[in-house]
């Protein structure tokens, strides 16, 4: 009874093929899972990438306006100075007009 | 700065009753491109509001120099300088400041001094602005031979800061601020 | 089959391909047995496959290999019961399935012993397939599932007299 039971058994869970298609439909998935994967391995280096970028760009803006500073820094000396030198050139004008 | 000539120019400008009235006190400089490329050497110095402050971060407060600088631009707005140094005379013509000077005759600006040396051809303008009694514009011209430039500066000019730049530029020190005639120069 | 195992892990995918080729029946029918959908077999034996890819690396030999996918698919289907409240019905559409297979025998009693499959527990259900389906014996059942020697004997005892009477009853 048992044994019958047993090869009733057996021939009612036999392997059957799945529907016609599924290796490819497997495939196609596989293939889609991999681009993603390999999309998601650079988006963290992509993220470290980005980290470090924006660090730099910071530093590169703070050296900027650091350059920039300087740079105003020099021209304000320096317009004053062109401006001190043209105001003597009146203050000798009016001088040597009034002959002292 | 030269102070003296500085205190001597408000001075005058106070005895005169100059009116005040509401203008621009910054000019509108042209382009100057043509006297750029006949030029051996160019200036062009644009300094508004927010690169004097940037500057002022920059100015180094310990530097006698640096602190009188800061005093000086800390009520300005903006200093603007073109000037051109040219390896001929006459490289530049009249017509080539015509729209400077044009400016310079509407209301608000008093020419304080006008000084011409035959000899060496050097012609200096000075003008002012004032509101109340302070100096809230200055602008000048100076015309020679082989050489132009023109300074507008902007801003609530103290003359009082302007005093600290003494010795700092090669400037005589002042004796009076407000005097009708300029007064000796001191080294 | 180790040939292609080698290959599929050096990343040739014509070599996976014939690794889901000759176990797509295995793993399929696993899940079928244990679900009674083709739809939700058919979904699970796709996620077995990915996982397989993805894990490659870690399969070393043929033997292996049918041993994990027995384990994953088992276990994923233990779980989807455990989390769904699938409804042990199977449609027409699922029986016809099976039908037009090599051994037809005793239709009917396929059909029914089936059903009553379908009634046993996720785990009970899992023994009793690769027992009757894979051909293993209760010691690789064991390992498979993870479960202790005498739990599979008692799961395999206890699942047989539900059927029989189950059975039973039907023709009564």
């Amino acid at each position: 009874m048992t044994d019958d039971l047993e090869a009733a058994l057996r021939a009612a869970l036999r392997p059957v093929d799945p529907p016609e298609g599924f290796t490819g439909r497997v495939m196609a998935r596989v293939a889609s899972a991999q681009r993603h994967r390999l999309r998601a391995r650079w988006r963290i280096p992509a993220g470290i990438a980005a980290a470090v970028l924006l660090a730099i760009s910071i530093y590169l803006h703070i050296q900027q306006q650091r350059r920039e500073g300087l740079e105003a820094r020099r021209a304000i000396v320096e317009a004053l100075r062109l401006t001190d030198e043209k105001l003597d050139l009146a203050y000798q004008t009016v001088r040597e007009a009034s002959g002292t | 700065m030269k102070l003296s000539c500085i205190g001597w120019l408000f001075g005058s400008l106070l005895l005169s009753g100059v009116a005040c009235r509401a203008a621009e006190p910054r000019l509108v400089l042209p382009d100057f491109s043509d006297l750029t490329k006949k030029a051996s050497q160019s200036v062009n110095i644009t300094l508004d509001s927010s690169l004097l402050v940037m500057a002022g971060k920059f100015l180094d407060g310990d530097d006698p120099q640096d602190a009188a600088v800061r005093e000086v631009i800390k009520g300005l707005s903006g200093i603007y300088v073109r000037s051109y140094t040219f390896g001929e005379d006459n490289a530049y013509r009249q017509s080539d400041i015509d729209a400077v000077n044009a400016q310079l005759t509407s209301p608000g600006w008093s020419r304080l001094v006008q000084t011409k040396d035959r000899k060496s051809g050097a012609n200096v303008d000075i003008y002012v602005m004032v509101a109340g009694e302070k100096a809230i514009g200055m602008a000048l011209i100076a015309s020679e031979p082989r050489e132009l430039t023109i300074v507008n500066i902007v801003g609530s000019i103290d003359l009082d800061k302007l005093r600290k730049l003494e010795g700092h530029f090669g400037v005589p020190g002042l004796d009076a601020a407000t005097t009708a005639s300029p007064p000796s120069k001191q080294k | 089959m180790d040939d292609d195992l080698a290959k599929a892990r050096a990343g040739n995918m014509a070599a996976f391909e014939a690794l889901v080729a000759a176990h797509r029946k295995q793993v399929f029918g696993l899940g079928l047995r244990m679900l009674g959908s083709v739809h939700a077999a058919e979904d699970l034996a796709q996620e077995v496959f990915m996982q397989l890819h993805a894990k490659l690396n870690s399969i070393d030999t043929a033997e292996h290999l049918r041993f994990w996918l027995r384990r994953v698919t088992a276990n994923r289907a233990i779980d989807a019961l455990r989390r769904s409240a699938l409804v042990n019905v199977t449609s027409l559409e699922d029986e016809a399935h099976d039908i037009g297979s090599e051994d037809p025998g005793d239709p009917l009693l396929q059909r029914r012993l089936r059903a009553l499959l379908l009634q046993l527990t996720p785990a009970a259900r899992a023994v009793v397939t690769l027992r009757y389906q894979d051909d293993l014996d209760p010691t690789d059942i064991a390992q498979v599932l993870e479960m202790p020697l005498n739990t599979v004997k008692s799961h395999l005892k206890r699942s047989l007299s539900v059927m029989r009477e189950g059975l039973e009853d039907h023709a009564t």
